[in-house]
């Protein structure tokens, strides 16, 4: 459990951070969601002390953070930014290695933590582990990145805009992966994002930051159907919401006895991803792998809260 | 433009000057004018146009211009020492043969084309010394060739010498420009880290750098003898006025502005998302500066002090007039002297040595470990 106790950060007259309190859930995604300036970037630096605030402060799993030494606690914090910051001069596998390093483990303990990393996010240790960062793809160091913020298995990830540098369809393989390895790992993740869609599909917990302020904090549920302001309402896009109310909803939840033609969908499909391929093979209904059907009665009754 | 490239072209015209002008002079005694003496004039033609054909073959593009290149060179300055000895015969005993104009614009075209020709081949650090190691054995050889050329008529005069300033000219260039990297990078260091530091800073070591060097060697010389005179063991330490100790001093100011400039150039030119996730991984600031900002700018460091390692070389040669020593030396009393071969045995070996550093420092930095491929 992490918290954020009435955590402000003033530069003189700016108010970047405003009196913000949080609790993120052992093994939940939190995401923070705002628009450029809202001061996102500031809280997440506030959590691991890159910034010192100017009133409040943070405690680890019931632990002040103020109590122990900043480089201490952000070893126990894992960091992923929009530009990676790999460091250039290291090969892939020292990336990863940076803070097991720094904590002094074993040298084959390292090896295998690394090659361990390197295969969960999907990168063949033999060929990407020498490399150096700039032989990569911008996909390979988004995920170097990851790697390495993952490897002394921290108590908290922080991630900032971690996809922001990819093209969509990057980020979409991103985001779902990101997702896999959360449940797979059990991670507590506080993540900032100025994508509403991305926040909803990856976070338990949704804050919607406004010039320091959390203008509301609930599951992306409660922000779709019961949006606090007008700014949470404008953020949230008045014109997809009842595809983003969908895209919460497994699609298997939806599924009813019963044969259909045409294409099956995946069972790892959302309901809104059913609805769309229903629109586009203009079908009533649509046969669900290994079994059952979803009707587009049903999915239109489950557009809306 | 299939025989020859462009550069081919561009460099035989000064090798046909090499050709048309006084390849070398000839001078009644050590100081008078010379009488120009032509190629053909000292060979006689059928050996001239065999000179010209490798010369010529040289400049055409194939696999062979490398060799043909350092043949061509190595040749070149073979038949500046044998002409010599041809005109020396005849010639009465205080006459001295120098090099003319022609052999020297003929030198330069075929010393660029051997080094085009290395360039492109790109060779490995270790492969640029091994070359180097060879250049300095070939030339030790050629010159056995030269015992008539003036140059090497001033420096068997004065063998024991020569070779005495040798040492003193790469003490003061070496001991300088060691100083200035152990001090100069701190520096630049601290006044990246406190940006209150940087302005005062840089403003008194580009004052510094503003300041005539010859100028600066006299300013040196009344605090360095107050030194020697009122602080005890000083002057038993050689700190004095005058000598290596001000002209050390003044080496070693000259040489802070670029280490310091390019230090805080390579560390500010670190990536701030760099910085940023070093922190956030929790390396603590001494890590920091230790393994990821100071070989991130390493590069750029080094750059500076190459062209401080060059840059002092070249500046040593005034420590002569402080009686610092030096290859400066020779060319002081040259010009005193009006003996232009004096000038060059101070001037040539200079030149040698700034172009031998570059090669050895270049290499080294290319052989450093974990650089970035
Ligand atoms: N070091 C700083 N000094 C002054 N103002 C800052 C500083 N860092 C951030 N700010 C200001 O604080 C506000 C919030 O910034 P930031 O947290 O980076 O926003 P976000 O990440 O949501 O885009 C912005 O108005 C920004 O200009
Ligand atoms: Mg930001």
């Amino acid at each position: 459990m992490i918290g954020l106790h009435n955590l402000s950060k003033h530069y003189d007259d700016l108010r970047a951070v405003d009196d913000v309190s949080l609790s993120i859930e052992t093994g939940s995604v939190v995401a923070i969601v705002g628009t450029s300036g809202s001061g996102k970037s500031t809280l997440l630096r506030l959590v691991n002390r890159l910034i010192e605030p100017t009133a409040g402060h943070v405690t680890l799993n019931g632990q002040d953070t103020r109590d122990m030494p900043a480089f201490e606690l952000r070893r126990r914090i894992g960091y992923v930014i929009q530009d990676h910051g790999l460091f250039p001069h290291w090969t892939v596998a020292r990336n990863i290695a940076t803070v097991p390093r720094l904590l002094g483990w074993p040298k084959d303990k390292i090896r295998a933590r690394v090659e361990e990393l390197l295969r969960l996010l999907s990168l063949d240790p033999a060929t990407i582990g020498p490399r150096f960062p700039h032989q990569l793809s911008g996909g390979q160091m988004q995920r170097v990145g990851v790697a390495r913020a993952l490897a002394a298995r921290p108590e908290l990830l922080l991630m900032d805009e971690p996809f922001g540098a990819l093209d969509p369809v990057l980020r979409g393989k991103a985001q779902a992966d990101l997702r896999a390895i959360q449940q797979t790992l059990g991670s507590t993740i506080l993540l900032v994002t100025h994508d509403m869609a991305e926040a909803i599909r990856l976070s338990d917990r949704v804050a919607v930051m406004r010039a320091g302020r959390v203008e509301q904090f609930g599951t992306p549920a409660e922000i779709l159907s019961r949006p606090a302001t007008a700014f949470v309402r404008d953020l949230v896009g008045e014109g997809e919401r009842a595809f983003r109310f969908l895209s919460l909803i497994p699609a298997t939840d939806l599924a009813e006895e019963g044969a259909a033609s045409g294409q099956p969908l995946p069972r790892t499909a959302t309901a809104s991803e059913a609805l769309d391929a229903l629109i586009w093979q203009n079908a009533e209904a649509l046969p669900l792998e290994g079994g059952g059907r979803i009707s587009r009665a049903a999915l239109l009754r489950a557009g809306h809260p | 433009m299939r025989y020859a490239d462009r550069l081919g072209l561009v460099l035989a015209l000064p090798l046909i000057a090499g050709f048309a002008l006084p390849f070398a002079g000839l001078r009644p005694n050590r100081i008078a004018a010379p009488v120009a003496e032509w190629l053909p004039h000292i060979f006689g033609w059928p050996a001239a146009a065999g000179v010209a054909l490798v010369a010529v073959a040289a400049l055409a593009r194939s696999p062979l211009r490398l060799p043909l290149a350092a043949l061509a060179v190595a040749g070149w300055l073979a038949l500046l020492g044998l002409g010599a000895s041809r005109l020396a015969e005849d010639a009465p005993a205080y006459a001295r043969v120098s090099p003319g104009a022609g052999f020297w614009l003929g030198l330069v075209a075929l010393v660029l084309l051997l080094a085009d020709a290395l360039a492109r081949r790109k060779p490995a650090p270790v492969a640029r010394l091994a070359l180097l190691a060879a250049t300095v054995a070939v030339l030790a050889l050629v010159l056995r060739l030269w015992p008539d050329v003036s140059v090497l008529q001033e420096y068997a005069a004065r063998r024991a010498s020569f070779w005495a300033e040798a040492q003193r000219h790469v003490a003061l260039a070496l001991g300088s420009f060691a100083a200035a990297v152990v001090a100069g990078v701190p520096l630049g260091i601290a006044i990246q880290r406190t940006p209150r530091l940087h302005l005062p800073v840089m403003n008194v070591l580009t004052a510094i750098q503003t300041v005539p060097s010859i100028a600066l060697f006299g300013l040196l010389i009344l605090p360095l003898g107050w030194v020697a005179a009122n602080v005890p063991g000083a002057r038993a330490a050689g700190i004095g006025g005058i000598g290596m100790a001000p002209a050390l001093v003044a080496l070693f100011l000259y040489a802070l502005l670029p280490i310091v400039t390019n230090t805080v150039a390579g560390l500010r030119a670190v990536p701030p998302s760099v910085s940023e996730a070093a922190r956030g991984m929790g390396l603590a600031p001494r890590q920091r500066l230790l393994r990821v900002d100071m070989p991130l700018a390493l590069p750029v460091i080094l750059t500076g002090a190459r062209i401080v390692l060059v840059q002092n070389i070249g500046l040593a040669t005034i420590g002569a007039l402080i009686g610092a020593g030096g290859f400066g030396t020779f060319v002081f009393q040259g010009l005193g002297q009006t003996a232009p071969d004096l000038i060059l045995l101070g001037a040539l070996p200079t030149v040698a040595l700034a172009f031998a550093a570059q090669v050895i420092f270049d290499a080294l930095i290319d052989l450093l470990p974990g650089r970035r491929p």
